[in-house]
């Protein structure tokens, strides 16, 4: 019976997680590149390590699902979920915007229509600023929308910008600065205060001396 | 559209379920004295729209009555107990134990229907350790009772925050995002916005620390000495530390960890505050704390301590920990009976519910008699009256032979 369950998402943010992990001593030995389970017990049975989709990691941690959960800010800002958010990985950093095709002024519009994948992010940020917004949703290739007259500008998260660059499009506003993070359900913190605690506190320090010799 | 259980259909399992498990509540609370309330489900917007705010008004769902005045639907089951306490002119020292099971409403709710059931008790009486501590065991009582194996409550205190960010002299809506920080632990973003802020870096330190004074309470006592913390918020802490000693006389301690770093969204507590949380609910099945000048907005001083439970969350979690099995749930016996035997057939029936069962009767029809496979049947006709048992045939010959029987399967 393993003492918590810890939600990842595939790819890079799951690869530097399990790095982490590895140097506090937790190993994995099942898990390979190219494994195609989602589940996955640690080799002393304390951890299970459970991999699901980025967007769903703030969710299967707020209900309880995971007690842990390793993703981006993005994703916990669009979910709106009631976790703690305990740790700053400092990995994964880029910025939420809002882009467009160069010399447009925001200011100009009287409404505007924006593309996204974040939704919820893109209504907070507007109605914070005042300004009445038409939100269309996509899934996916948003830079697109502005070109093809879907859309007025787009909110996304940008890294290098070379995604906009290539497509026409410039930053015209940061909204918010991202990163990934560690978060915890609320009952569970309660409820297994010492062990999560003390987890918390040797990754802080594994997180540390990664940074430190990076 | 997802059905709820409120408008769910009848006969619905979940819903007599879902009863049962308010009746526990129920039960609990009346052996702690406490007689229960109701309170108009449409108020006046005025009630809540007065200065300063005490509840969101975007959230309230409103409506216009005839003569164009706006109603709201009952937002929050405590302020209009407070405010009916107060118009009845209820005395400090008359020590009133109120509970209610109320729906409230708002626009928050994640579901179709914009409401949430709640079961609370409120406790109009001085600001004593004892009260509180008392209201706390409750709490912990019923989730016990419930059957939760592993449950936890925090406690904190709504003035220490308070009485650390009135040092700082910043305006409501610099103080919004540092609570927001400090709810979700989120310690990375709350330095960086600290360090934007004008005031004291003693101060900044010291609200570094809230979101993990939590834990074990000598160790989090502990921790704020070594802070340097206490000298700010000397009373408050004093407080906590005497409700914690009441309950350990209740032996709950266990259950027990303080969390300083707790803000309730209701910002009219003033004292000690608190939540319980069960496995697996993501979100605190219980909440509650003292407010002490709430009944001044309506005139009228009078302390006072609560809590609700969210009865949507209980019962998902109870679900979820399959509990609601173990809830007796009494399917009905059906009786059929010839004409000629239908005064004896009605007595039976009226002796069983005397008793608590659940009984139907019906005139037989016909001399077919089909035996159901499963639950229970009795059957008056011209033989001897047979009670029918997961297809099995037990006659017997009165009301005591008949209970023993029906008892007899019962365990």
């Amino acid at each position: 019976m393993a003492e918590f369950t810890i939600a990842v998402a595939k790819g890079r943010t799951a690869d530097h997680s399990i790095r982490l992990l590895n140097s506090m001593g937790v190993t994995f030995e099942q898990l390979t590149p190219f494994s195609r389970k989602l589940v996955f017990y640690s080799s002393d049975e304390t951890i299970r390590l459970i991999f699901v989709k980025a967007m769903d990691v703030p969710t299967y941690v707020e209900k309880g699902a995971a007690d842990l959960g390793i993703v981006g800010k993005d994703n916990i800002l669009e979910s709106q979920a009631d976790i703690y958010e305990v740790l700053d990985l400092k990995i994964g950093t880029c910025k939420f915007a809002v882009a467009g095709k160069p010399g447009q002024q925001l200011d100009a519009f009287q409404s505007l229509t924006i593309a996204t994948k974040y939704p919820t992010v893109t209504r907070n940020y507007f109605s914070r600023k005042g300004k009445p917004i038409e939100i269309v949703k996509l899934n996916g290739s948003v830079e697109l929308a502005p070109l093809i007259g879907l859309a007025d500008v787009i909110v996304d998260i940008v890294e290098t910008g070379n995604t906009l660059k290539e497509n026409g499009l410039v930053v015209l506003e940061q909204v918010e600065s991202i990163s990934t993070r560690l978060i915890v359900n609320k009952a569970s913190f309660a409820l297994k205060s010492l062990a999560i605690q003390s987890f918390i506190n040797t990754f802080k320090q594994s997180l540390e001396e990664s940074t430190w010799n990076a | 559209m997802q059905p709820s259980l409120q408008t769910s259909c009848w006969g619905n399992k979940l819903l007599q379920q879902r009863d049962e498990l308010l009746s526990i509540l129920k039960q609990r609370v009346k052996t702690y004295g406490y007689k229960q309330i109701q309170t108009a489900a449409f108020e006046t917007y005025d009630l809540y729209a007065a200065n300063p705010k005490i509840v969101n008004t975007d959230d309230m769902v409103k409506i216009m009555d005839t003569s164009g005045k706006v109603l709201v639907l009952r937002p929050d089951a405590t302020i209009p107990i407070t405010q009916q306490i107060a118009a009845n002119q209820v005395n400090v020292n008359d020590d009133v134990r109120l509970f209610y099971i109320m729906d409230v409403f708002g626009y928050r709710f994640e579901n179709e229907q914009k409401q949430r059931t709640q079961a609370g008790v409120e406790y109009f009486t001085s600001r004593t350790p004892t009260a509180d501590a008392e209201v706390i065991a409750l709490a912990i009582h019923i989730l016990k009772d419930c059957g939760f194996p592993t449950f936890k409550f925090e406690i904190g205190h709504a003035g220490f925050f308070r009485a650390l960010i009135a040092q700082a002299n910043l305006a409501d809506d610099q103080i919004a995002p540092l609570q927001t920080f400090i709810q979700t632990k989120n310690i990375a973003e709350m330095a960086e916005y600290l360090a934007t802020l004008p005031i004291d870096e003693t101060l900044k330190q010291a609200m570094q620390h809230i979101p993990f004074l939590y834990g074990e309470p000598n160790q989090v006592m502990e921790e704020i000495k070594q802070h340097g913390l206490n000298g700010m918020v000397q009373t408050e802490l004093n407080y906590l530390i005497d409700v914690y000693d009441s309950i350990q006389a209740y032996e709950l301690t266990d259950q027990i960890v303080f969390n300083l770093g707790l803000i309730n969204d209701m910002d009219y507590y003033s004292d000690v505050i608190f939540q319980g949380f069960v496995n697996q609910a993501g979100k605190p099945v219980v909440m509650g704390g003292r407010y002490d000048r709430l009944g001044d907005r309506f005139g009228a001083h009078i302390p006072a301590i609560g809590f609700a439970f969210d009865v949507d969350l209980l019962f998902t979690a109870a679900k979820q920990h399959g509990l609601v099995k173990r809830l007796s749930l009494d399917e009905p016996i059906t009786i059929y009976y010839d004409f000629q035997k239908q005064k004896e057939a009605l007595a039976i029936a009226l002796q069983l519910r005397e008793q608590g069962y659940a009984v139907i009767s019906y005139l037989k029809q016909n001399d077919l008699q089909t035996i159901p496979e499963m639950g229970e049947q009795i059957h008056y006709g011209a033989d001897q009256p047979t009670l029918y048992q997961n297809g099995r045939a037990y006659p017997f010959l009165d009301v005591s032979d008949l209970v023993k029987l029906l008892q007899e399967r019962g365990n």
